[in-house]
């Protein structure tokens, strides 16, 4: 089927069990996030360029692609760090007011967000952001609730968010050798 | 199989609202990002993880009950949250392959 006349049928596909490590410069503080497949990722200090890094915390997760059932389109979402679930922390947020348009609907709003730092990082496009959010829909195939999910660009300050990110801290440890 | 038969056959404590629908089967998994990428929507999510994040990777997925097993204590953060969702929170004293056992025995697969 081609393409362009495909109603599309989405599944999970090229799915990566790894993990996301978060690290920080100790010389300018910039704080870094990359996924790593590797069993025993790198935890020790590095030097890249000017900067130091230093390994600050790792979460178990896993990287997706998203591949069309009918005509085969690949969809590579290697610019997805993870998602949260909007729980309303801040009422200025704009996150939290279409959280707050949508709940009456039983539509539940999702932040799909990519590495740090931003501005050095490929972001998720809002092509690919709906299909993510087509496809968590396709799968739950509920009828009384949906998914909304939208981009980490409308959340002012990333580090003051409660968003619930789905995570896993903690199960296996990766700390860095003493 | 109904959620509310499933509760009330295998004696499980409700500490949320119930919204009762069918039953597609059992996943076992205490990974969130396991059950984001592998769990079908109406699995009933047996775990030992009571932390708040169980609520977002179950509303994600639209698991029809979370079965917090082994009698953990869900704290009141957890069950304030997946009220708010509608995500429904179960307990049970058994372990997860107590339970596993008992739901296969029934024919709940």
């Amino acid at each position: 089927m081609q393409e362009q006349q495909c109603s599309h049928h989405w599944e999970m596909t090229n799915v990566h069990p790894g993990f996301i490590i978060t690290e920080k410069c100790f010389k300018c503080n910039k704080t870094s996030t990359y996924f790593s497949a590797e069993d025993s990722p790198p935890l020790e200090e590095y030097r890249e360029g000017e900067h130091f890094w230093n390994v600050m915390g790792s979460a178990q997760s896993v990287r997706f692609d998203l591949k069309c059932k009918n005509c085969n389109t690949l969809v590579p979402l290697k610019e997805l760090a993870g998602m949260m679930m909007c729980t309303g922390c801040d009422e200025k947020c704009k996150v939290d007011k279409l959280m707050c348009d949508l709940e009456k609907e039983r539509t539940w709003v999702y932040v799909a967000f990519g590495f740090r730092p931003p501005e050095e990082t490929v972001p998720l496009s809002p092509e690919k952001i709906a299909i993510i959010e087509d496809y968590f829909n396709w799968r739950r195939g509920s009828t009384t609730s949906k998914i909304k999910i939208v981009s980490s660009d409308m959340i002012d300050d990333f580090d003051t968010c409660y968003a619930e990110v789905i995570k896993d801290i903690g199960l296996l440890s990766l700390t860095p050798v003493e | 199989m109904k959620l509310q038969e499933i509760i009330n056959k295998f004696e499980l404590k409700a500490l949320t609202h119930v919204e009762d629908r069918e039953i597609t089967g059992v996943y076992i998994s205490d990974m969130l990002s396991d059950v984001m990428s592998s769990a079908q929507a109406g699995n009933l999510w047996l775990t030992i993880q009571t932390h708040k994040n169980i609520v977002s990777a179950a509303n994600l997925i639209d698991i029809s009950a979370v079965i917090v097993t082994n009698g953990k204590q869900v704290l009141g953060d957890t069950i304030e949250l997946a009220n708010r969702f509608h995500v429904v929170i179960l307990t049970s004293p058994l372990s997860n392959f107590e339970l596993a056992t008992k739901f296969i025995q029934a024919g709940i697969k």
